[in-house]
Formats: structure tokens, C-alpha cells, sequence
């Protein structure tokens, strides 16, 4: 990377002049704190006590005997405080935001994870705290809107242009235009304008730091493949970064949707429906007309489904260092159940992505070789959309017996 | 000297301020949009800006934000655009039209064409999310005469105010204040001190936007400023009233 925060043709700061002080104030304030010793271990100790890290490496016995290839382990984000790996970033970049004496952060979110991450961390380190949403995911997402707003966040609907994440982008970049005196806008993947790419990338690299150990210690070697899903790409570029120049090969998940079609998938990689393009401050990869206009995208995991992708995978991409894939809705909804219950663990629809992604290559492999599926949050959060997608009727119910006792109450 | 600057300076001698309107190409239709520019030059605005609309203007308020989503549903394409507006341009003589764009349309079209389809009736491009520091991307306009008209914040540093007027040409676009367009909170009334500072360093044209609703607004800018310019407030008088709506505000904002 150069000064300029460009990873190739990629990354860079195109934003409006307004935000140019205070994003060079950042860019120095992050250089100095990574720079001190006592920053760097204040992050790691909230990470240690207040997240739960390090995460463990899951071996996974009965999928990899059920398939009889690759031996399979899951690298567990979805142990974190929080139930997903945006805590490592929140961390990082919330205790930034105090060291820069900013006593306000604000947040774009999709599915509502980096929301509520945010809100935990400000909870705790005082700090008031606005997030804005789609009014779509608003709709999509409740409970994670119900949470941010006990710990105290503002939420703020979006309703301009799709109403999802790409648009809470843009207003969250609106709101700090003309607050950025006294706010640190929190971004909760590795996109954006210098350096919230490479910080971001920065602080989530501690899961692939982790894998390194583990996997020594596991099974003593480096896995042979690493997956991970690839919405933004903060867990992707988190798990990824540390293995760049080893012999592991790297595979990224898309969001697959339910078509090709424009609209109907969230895929950055290996479609002409994306171009290289600028907007939202930064260079990459974008979902794109003829025209330049950012297109609509879908998934069936809020998470996922952004119209654009961090840098420094579009560049590692073009270099031939990570590989891109892509898992339809169906393919997700598939590798959940089997996961679910085979091995006891409910990952998020997000991260059924790279679980879809990893079951389908493992039985073509042998035993001797190893793979690690990043299983970057826990499917809690995804009830009612999961309950939706199995047509569990039984959950209907439910929630008509919950509305009739609420009136009566 | 630019065409442009030249303009500006040759009107300047007989007024005391010009005004810069702004118009989104295809809002509320592309051909309704084309009549509110016509009615803008017959009313003797001296500079147009045309906005072709892009899905996520980061610089624009609701106002503004809203007109180009709703504009993107006449599917607008930029070359017809510039074909339109260079037409205007030709049309009404009196008047010098420029063209507003985010970068990414205007990437998707690469330079080079942008550059010779400007050429010949464009007197100037804004493009908010471009900074100076990346200035060369914009090399194949710089050997035309349409001017790239860079943005001045009020909490810019002397220095990088410096380094942005030994680029300029045409005019510079000074914004009034932090956030994004179409507030009207604050006063014009801090905004003459800026100004000054920004004279310090240039003798182009400077233009002032960002929240300019009123002809109170404009009296605080005579005689630091040569251009008012005036976006949000006249599309919430069309939003309000339409036609009739622009043609008053017109008049509340002329010289």
C-alpha cells in the first residue's frame, strides 16, 4: 500500500472536500496509536475480556467424516460478545474514537450487527452513539434494532434511494460532513475512504493471527484452504491478510441471491454486472449500470448484500491472491441445516455462505488436507428469516399467539 | 484567463453580483427539466449548473438527493445530456451553462470522451466528490477550455487553499459552511471573514453555496463574493409550486 491508501487500482479517498480534515486527522491519529505500545495492548485486552477472544478453531468430526474428504474446522467469530466477529473492529476503532476525544460515533448497518456492536461498545466506553439503517432492513431486521436501541443508540431509518445498507452509507457520511468536529464515523467493514480499509482489515486481523496458532498446534500446518464469506469484507480481509504470503489458498463467498439477474445477488467477482467504479469515498469494485449507477442487490442475508467490496480484496483478487466463489440462497439455506445438525453449531446466514462454500470443495479433497470455514457470526439473529425459509409453520403461530397477548396486554 | 473567468468578469462590471442556478437533468422529467433551464437563461440567470443525477450523491442533501433518485427513474444517460445542455448553451449566448456529476458516471464514460463532448459548449465542470489531490484524472479537460471548478471549505488550511488555487480556473466554488446542501440553519452572516481569507490567495471568481435561500442571504455576500449560487431553494419552490414557484424565487435572488 502507498500513502495514499491505494491497494493497486483500488481503495484511495474520494470524498467530499468538507470531510478532508478530518479525515487526515484520523489517518494520523490511527498512525499514532498503532504506533503505542499501550494503545495496542488496550485493544487486546478488551478484546481478551470483553469480547471472549481468542476464539476457538472447532474441529468438525461428523461433517468431515460424513463427506470423507478435507478434514473440516470452523474458526468460531461466532463466539464473540456480540455473536460476530464486528466486535473486533468496534473494539479497535471505539477506543480510536475516545483517544481522539470525540465523545460521539455514528454507524451505517445492513443486517444490524455492526449496529448493535457498536452500541455495545459505546455503552461501555460512554460514548453517544447514532446508527443509521435502511428502513428496508429496519423491517428485516427488528430485534437487532430493538437491541441498539436499549443500549441506548439512536437509530435512524433510511428511506432514501434502495433503503439498505449502501444508502445508511451514504447518510452516515452526510451526518459526519457537518459533525465531524466532535464524531468518529465508526465504518463496520473494509470499505470507505482512507484508512478505514486498511484499519478495519487491521483490527479483524486478529482471527487470522489466531488461525496461524491454532492450526499449528491442531493440526501442525497452515490449512490448506481457508474460506470465508464476502459482503464488505471485514472477515474475509480479516482472516485472509495474515496468510497472503503463505501457501494456503484463500476462496471468498458471495452472496449468490436467487439469480444472475441484475438485482437478485450480491456478487462483486465473476460477473460484468460489476466494474471498477468510485463512489462512497473509495475505488473498487461496484454493482453497475451502463450509466454508473449503483445497482440494487439482494441476499438472503442482510449482511451480504452490498453493492460494493473492500479494496484490498478486489486487489488481492486481480493479483490471483484470493479466489472468489459464490453460494445461492438455496446452496445457504443447505449448508446451515447440515451444520446445524451435524455439529451443533447455528451460524448466521452470512456465514452459511462460507460454509456452503467450504462443503462443496471438502469432499473433493483428501484427508490428508485441511480446510478452515470462517463462521463469522452466529445465527440467532436470523430466526425469522430462517424460520421463513424451512416454512416452519409452527412459528407462525407463535407470533400470532405473541401479537394477541400483547394487545390484551 | 478561461472563457469562464473572462465571462464573469466582463459581467461583473455592470452588476453587483451574478447567480449560479441549478437544475437536475431528468427531475421531474428530462424534458420538464429542460423547460425549467430555458425559463432560468430567459430570466437571465448568467450561469446554469446542470446535475446529472447519480443513486448515492453523498455532498446533497435531502432535497437534492431525493430529485436525483426520483430522476434516475427516466433512466438518463449522460452523453444525451451533455447534448441537451451543450444545445442550450448554444441557444442562449448571454449565459454559460455547466455540468455538476459525482465521479462515477462520469468515469464510466472516461475522460477523454467527457473532454471532447464538453468541449465545444460547457464552460465548466463541478464534481463533489473529486479532490484536488487526484487532479490529474482530470487531464484530458485540462486541454480544453472548460474549466474544473474546485471546492473551498471554510476550515480548509491557508495551505491547502493555496494548493487548490494554483490549480483552479474559471471560478472557485466556495462553500458556505459544514454538511451537506440544502440546509438553511445558519446565517451568511460569518461567511465574509472566509472570503477574505480566500481573496488572499486568488484573483478568480469566487462563488458561494451551501444553504443560499433568500436575498438576505445574497446582501451578506456583496462585495465579497461575484457569484450566488442557489440549488435546494429552487427545487423546493418547484416542489412547492412549480413553475410559478422557480419564476419568484428568481426574482428574490436576482441582482
Amino acid at each position: 500500500m502507498n500513502d495514499e491508501g491505494r491497494f493497486g487500482q483500488y481503495g484511495g479517498s474520494f470524498i467530499p472536500e468538507i470531510l478532508y480534515s478530518s479525515q487526515q486527522q484520523l489517518l494520523r491519529a490511527y498512525r499514532e496509536a498503532m504506533a503505542d505500545s499501550n494503545f495496542v495492548n488496550l485493544v487486546r485486552s478488551e478484546m481478551q475480556h470483553f469480547s471472549g477472544r481468542p476464539t476457538p478453531l472447532t474441529f468438525c468430526a461428523n461433517l468431515t467424516r460424513q463427506l470423507g474428504g478435507a478434514q473440516i474446522f470452523l474458526k468460531r467469530e461466532d463466539l464473540n460478545h456480540s455473536g460476530a466477529h464486528k466486535m473486533n473492529n468496534v473494539i479497535g476503532q471505539g477506543l480510536l474514537a475516545k483517544r481522539m476525544g470525540k465523545p460521539r460515533v455514528i454507524a451505517e448497518t445492513g443486517a444490524g450487527q455492526h449496529g448493535v456492536a457498536s452500541a455495545l461498545v459505546s455503552a461501555r466506553l460512554g460514548l453517544d452513539c447514532t446508527v443509521y439503517m435502511g428502513a428496508h432492513d429496519i423491517e428485516r431486521q427488528y430485534p437487532n434494532v430493538f437491541w441498539m436501541k436499549q443500549l441506548g443508540a439512536k437509530v435512524i431509518p433510511v428511506t432514501t434511494g434502495a433503503a439498505t445498507l449502501k444508502d445508511a452509507l451514504d447518510e452516515a457520511l452526510r451526518d459526519w460532513s457537518s459533525s465531524y468536529e466532535d464524531t468518529h464515523y465508526l465504518i463496520g467493514t473494509s470499505c470507505g475512504c482512507a484508512p478505514y480499509p486498511e484499519m478495519v482489515a487491521g483490527f479483524q486481523s486478529v482471527i487470522g493471527e489466531e488461525v496461524k496458532d491454532q492450526s499449528l498446534e491442531q493440526f501442525n500446518k497452515y490449512p490448506d484452504r481457508i474460506y470465508a464469506c464476502v459482503g464488505g469484507g471485514s472477515n474475509a480481509c480479516g482472516i485472509f491478510l495474515p496468510f497472503v504470503n503463505e501457501s494456503s489458498e484463500l476462496i471468498g463467498v458471495e452472496a449468490g441471491g436467487r439469480g444472475d439477474a441484475p438485482g437478485d445477488h450480491a456478487m462483486r467477482f465473476n460477473t460484468d454486472q460489476a466494474r471498477f467504479g468510485i463512489a462512497q469515498g473509495f475505488a473498487t469494485k461496484f454493482l453497475q449500470d451502463e450509466q454508473g449507477q449503483l445497482l440494487p442487490t439482494h441476499s438472503i442475508s442482510a449482511g451480504l448484500d452490498y453493492v460494493g467490496v473492500s479494496p484490498i480484496l478486489a486487489d488481492l483478487e486481480e493479483n490471483g491472491k484470493v479466489r472468489m466463489t459464490s453460494a445461492s440462497d438455496d446452496e445457504v439455506m443447505e449448508a446451515f441445516t447440515l451444520l446445524t445438525r451435524y455439529e451443533g453449531i447455528i451460524p448466521a446466514l452470512e456465514s452459511s455462505h462460507a460454509v456452503a462454500g467450504g462443503l462443496r470443495e471438502a469432499a473433493t479433497m483428501n484427508p490428508e488436507e485441511s480446510i478452515v470455514i470462517s463462521v463469522s457470526g452466529r445465527g440467532d439473529k436470523d430466526i425469522f428469516n430462517i424460520a421463513k425459509a424451512l416454512n416452519d409453520k409452527p412459528f407462525n403461530a407463535f407470533l400470532e399467539t405473541y401479537l394477541k397477548q400483547s394487545e390484551v396486554a | 484567463m478561461s472563457s469562464l473567468q473572462q465571462y464573469i468578469e466582463n459581467e461583473r462590471e455592470a452588476k453587483s453580483h451574478l447567480l449560479m442556478t441549478h437544475v437536475v437533468y431528468g427531475y421531474p422529467t428530462i424534458d420538464k427539466s429542460l423547460e425549467i433551464m430555458q425559463l432560468m437563461l430567459d430570466q437571465g440567470v448568467e450561469l446554469l449548473e446542470v446535475q446529472f443525477p447519480f443513486s448515492d450523491p453523498v455532498a446533497d442533501g435531502p432535497t437534492i438527493t431525493t430529485a436525483c433518485h426520483y430522476a434516475l427513474q427516466q433512466e438518463p444517460e449522460l452523453t444525451q445530456c451533455i447534448h441537451a445542455i451543450s444545445e442550450l448553451a448554444q441557444n442562449n449566448p448571454a449565459s454559460r451553462v455547466l455540468l455538476m456529476s459525482y465521479l462515477n458516471p462520469l468515469l464510466q464514460l472516461g475522460f477523454a470522451n467527457l473532454a471532447s463532448q464538453l468541449a465545444e459548449n460547457i464552460a465548466g465542470i463541478i464534481i463533489p466528490d473529486l479532490p484536488i489531490d487526484h487532479a490529474s484524472m482530470l487531464k484530458p479537460i485540462h486541454s480544453t477550455d472548460v474549466s474544473p471548478i474546485w471546492l473551498i471549505t471554510p476550515d480548509m488550511t491557508d495551505q491547502r487553499i493555496r494548493h487548490i488555487t494554483e490549480q483552479a480556473s474559471g471560478m472557485l466554488y466556495c462553500v458556505s459552511r459544514s454538511g451537506v446542501t440544502g440546509q438553511t440553519d445558519a446565517t451568511m452572516s460569518g461567511v465574509q471573514q472566509y472570503l477574505a481569507r480566500v481573496r488572499q490567495f486568488t484573483t478568480l471568481p469566487l462563488g458561494v453555496g451551501f444553504g443560499i435561500d433568500s436575498s438576505e442571504d445574497i446582501q451578506h455576500l456583496k462585495g465579497h463574493a461575484d457569484i450566488a449560487i442557489a440549488g435546494s431553494t429552487f427545487l423546493n419552490a418547484f416542489n412547492r409550486s412549480g413553475i410559478s414557484g422557480i419564476n419568484s424565487k428568481l426574482k428574490a435572488l436576482s441582482p
